[in-house]
């Protein structure tokens, strides 16, 4: 069976001379559900743009990616962009629609489906997200979680089959990020998470990969990484609460 | 600067719709051949950038304040015609959101502040940052033609407005052009000190490649060129020429010719000038002359407190 | 603080922003160019007009006292080029047809603006064959204004709030500031939006 996700030695370097990522691999399985996490600036969000070919320069570096066993390469941007449903840190880059109808009707837009099948999708993508009949709102009448929960619903109408989040919890408050955790679990398809929010990571993911300085420090069975005390520390991180409760010493 | 309906007359405003429309349709033609797809979300943010800067106000002599207007940064910045779309994005957005200048003088309103002053301004920067070299020529060049495209841009304004007969245009043009070499002044100011800490802080937004648009093409100097001019010749030389037809025109467009009202504020320019010498034309171009003087002088002072000697300018040649 | 009071009675719902806002927007061009056309002979069409206006504005059901406001804050612009009139033969009759014309006009387009969203007529211009590279800017313009504005009004703040002993020269180069963060910032926005936008298939 070929890996969701199958990233091979990948380095990058930015123009400005930044060294983001330095030889970075591992693979995600099918259905699995996989967070990312590391300190600020340790390549998560650069690494998440290269699984959608957004950093062009990128085709002449080093390594590979490839996203259900297609290559990510000039000539197949859109096959990879079709399977890859990137959600953006910030709801208000990713919302760039004057209604939120026209937003999530974006992508099947660009997809080429008929009117009909469009507004269908749209329908049943915003009631999937958890914000049914939004459809007439603008984006900047709507609250940071109403805003991040149309963002999922643009990416969930173009179909995808691997779902990358980029921070999805940042920003929120304690019940956004619980009904932001429950719809997540709820959609069962291939999740790559980024994020600083372990709980978050405890609860949805079953492995997770750490990422320091461009490069991959450790990975396994989400409860076994995040409880090595050394490790999490070492890259400015911690054990999550939460663990304390499931192994107490 | 924004007209408001009301003030232009059908004929004015058709015609300044159809040059603007035009030069809209140039610039949205130039950008489809030139800009490269990931630029195209710049020209919205761009537009939306002009809106809330113009939302700022800047203080003016005795505690009034103007805003600005934009035209010329955002040449510098994106290209003439880049610029041409922005503005006018910008004034769309105004009219039909907040009613901030009207709808029947759009057109007018677009031609003044997008074409003439956009790439109007673009072009004295263009021509003055050629001749003065590195970052401190395009410092000189913006701050002098910020205040060169506000200037024209009201000129343009004050003679659309006589020749829809609403305001003479021997009041018109020293009352516009006059307060636009005040408002000017912030214009270019603000324009420049904001070129400097751009250029300070992330100097490659001024590198060439965020200016697509190839610096020499004689298709669009033609149509812009002539677009300018034909307006200038439509709007201003008539007037600056032959005033008084304008006055007489007016006076039995209102029917008043005949009853012959007396003015109930005393007019500051005598009515009985003499045939053929126009006092405002000439005072007002005079004035300008100095003025242009003045301002170039004030931006080479300015540039050359701002900027360190013998910096890079922006196209990486001396 | 939220900006949504840029467009805020757009939204409301009654007969008025019921209406399609293709026929709002003929209907309200209709009107300023008959008020344009007006001969200074005939000011009663106006107190006509306005006495509609005044009823459609009592329909829409959105604040008077906003209506009012708004009216009121773009007045002086027309007052001040007005005034110009006043310095030729027959100013004051000119100056008063001005300020009537002209304040018509305005409670058209306030009116307009306050009972149809922009994106409403966005969707009809675009209709109209209105070109694609404009509409994108003006969908673009018309998301981010209000991101922008609010970043703007907070950096604004938080100079202020830093800014002990208030200085002219000072307030210059704070203006300069904000402005070139601003640009700044939407630059970077615009790719990050490029990347949105191709993440989700643009072509």
């Amino acid at each position: 069976m070929t890996a969701a996700v199958e990233v091979r030695d990948l380095h990058f370097r930015y123009g400005d001379g930044t060294h983001a990522l330095r030889g970075v691999g591992f693979s995600v399985a099918e259905g699995e559900s996989v967070g990312l996490i590391g300190p600020n600036g340790a390549g998560k969000s650069t690494l998440l743009l290269h699984l959608n070919g957004l950093l062009p320069e990128a085709w002449r570096g080093e390594g590979s990616v490839r996203v259900g066993g297609v290559q990510v390469g000039p000539d197949t941007l859109h096959e990879v962009r079709r399977k890859v449903g990137l959600l953006f840190q910030d709801p208000n880059d990713q919302l760039f629609c004057p209604t939120v109808f026209e937003d999530v009707a974006f992508g099947p837009q660009q997809l080429g489906l008929p009117e009909a099948a469009v507004r269908e999708r749209v329908a049943r993508a915003l009631a999937e997200a958890g914000t049914p009949g939004f459809e007439a709102r603008a984006p900047h009448h709507l609250s940071v979680g109403e805003k991040r929960r149309v963002c999922l619903a643009g990416v969930l109408a173009c179909d995808p089959s691997i779902l990358v989040l980029d921070e999805p919890s940042s920003s929120l408050d304690p019940r956004g990020r619980r009904e932001l955790k429950e719809l997540l679990r709820q959609i069962a398809i291939t999740k790559l998470i980024a994020t600083h929010d372990l709980e978050l990571v405890v609860e949805l993911c079953s492995r997770v990969i750490v990422l320091d300085e461009g490069a991959v420090v450790a990975q396994g069975p989400t409860v076994e990484v995040l409880a090595d005390e050394d490790l999490m520390l070492r890259h400015n991180l911690e054990r999550p609460h939460i663990l304390r409760h499931l192994h107490p010493h | 600067m924004h007209i408001p309906d009301g003030f232009l007359d059908s004929q004015t405003a058709v015609t300044a719709a159809a040059l603007a429309v035009t030069g809209l349709g140039v610039a949205l033609r130039r950008a489809r051949l030139h800009l490269p797809p990931r630029r195209v979300p710049l020209l919205g943010l761009a537009a939306a950038f002009v809106f809330a800067a113009q939302m700022i106000n800047f203080p003016v002599a005795g505690g009034t304040s103007g805003h600005l207007i934009g035209a010329v940064l955002a040449a510098v910045l994106l290209g003439p015609s880049a610029a041409v779309i922005v503005i006018s994005a910008v004034l769309i957005v105004q009219c039909l959101m907040f009613a901030d200048g009207g709808i029947s003088a759009l057109g007018a309103n677009i031609f003044n502040m997008g074409v003439i002053g956009g790439v109007g301004g673009w072009a004295v920067y263009h021509v003055v940052s050629r001749l003065v070299k590195g970052l401190f020529g395009c410092v000189v060049a913006a701050g002098f033609a910020a205040w060169c495209s506000t200037v024209m841009a009201s000129v343009a304004c004050a003679g659309e407005l006589a020749s829809s007969h609403t305001v003479r245009w021997s009041v018109a043009l020293p009352a516009m052009a006059g307060a636009h070499m005040l408002i000017g002044i912030g214009e270019g100011l603000i324009t420049v000190l904001v070129l400097v800490a751009i250029a300070r802080t992330r100097p490659e937004l001024l590198q060439p490649e965020a200016a697509p648009e190839p610096r020499r093409s004689y298709g669009a100097i033609v149509a812009y060129g002539g677009l300018i001019a034909l307006g200038l010749a439509l709007f201003v030389s008539p007037l600056a020429s032959r005033w008084p037809d304008g006055l007489d025109r007016t006076a039995e467009l209102l029917g008043f010719k005949e009853k012959a009202v007396a003015p109930m504020v005393p007019a500051p320019m005598p009515d009985y000038e003499v045939p053929g010498f126009h006092w405002t034309t000439l005072g007002t171009s005079l004035a300008g002359a100095v003025g242009t003087i003045v301002v170039f002088a004030l931006a080479w002072l300015l540039a050359r407190a701002l900027v360190p000697k013998g910096a890079a300018g922006p196209r990486g040649v001396p | 603080m939220r900006h949504d009071f840029l467009d805020r009675y757009s939204r409301l719902d009654s007969p008025i922003h019921r209406a399609s806002a293709a026929v709002k927007l003929v209907v309200a061009l209709a009107l300023v160019v008959a008020v344009v056309l007006l001969p200074a002979s005939r000011p009663m069409f106006l107190v006509a007009v306005a006495v509609v206006l005044v009823a459609v504005a009592v329909l829409s059901r959105v604040p008077w006292r906003f209506l009012v406001v708004r009216v009121l804050l773009l007045e002086p612009f027309v007052l001040g080029v007005a005034m110009l009139a006043l310095f030729q033969s027959g100013g004051w009759r000119m100056f008063l047809f001005l300020v009537g014309k002209c304040t018509v006009c305005l409670m058209v387009m306030v009116l307009l603006s306050n009972t149809t969203p922009f994106s409403d007529l966005l969707r009809v211009l675009k209709r109209w064959r209105m070109p694609a590279l404009l509409v994108t800017t003006l969908s673009l313009m018309y998301r981010y204004v209000f991101v922008l504005v609010d970043e703007a009004q907070r950096m604004g703040r938080a100079r202020t709030s830093r800014t002990f002993t208030p200085r002219r020269s000072r307030a210059w180069r704070t203006i300069a500031t904000v402005v070139s963060q601003l640009f700044i910032r939407s630059s970077e926005r615009a790719e990050r939006i490029y990347a949105a936008m191709c993440a989700r298939g643009w072509r």
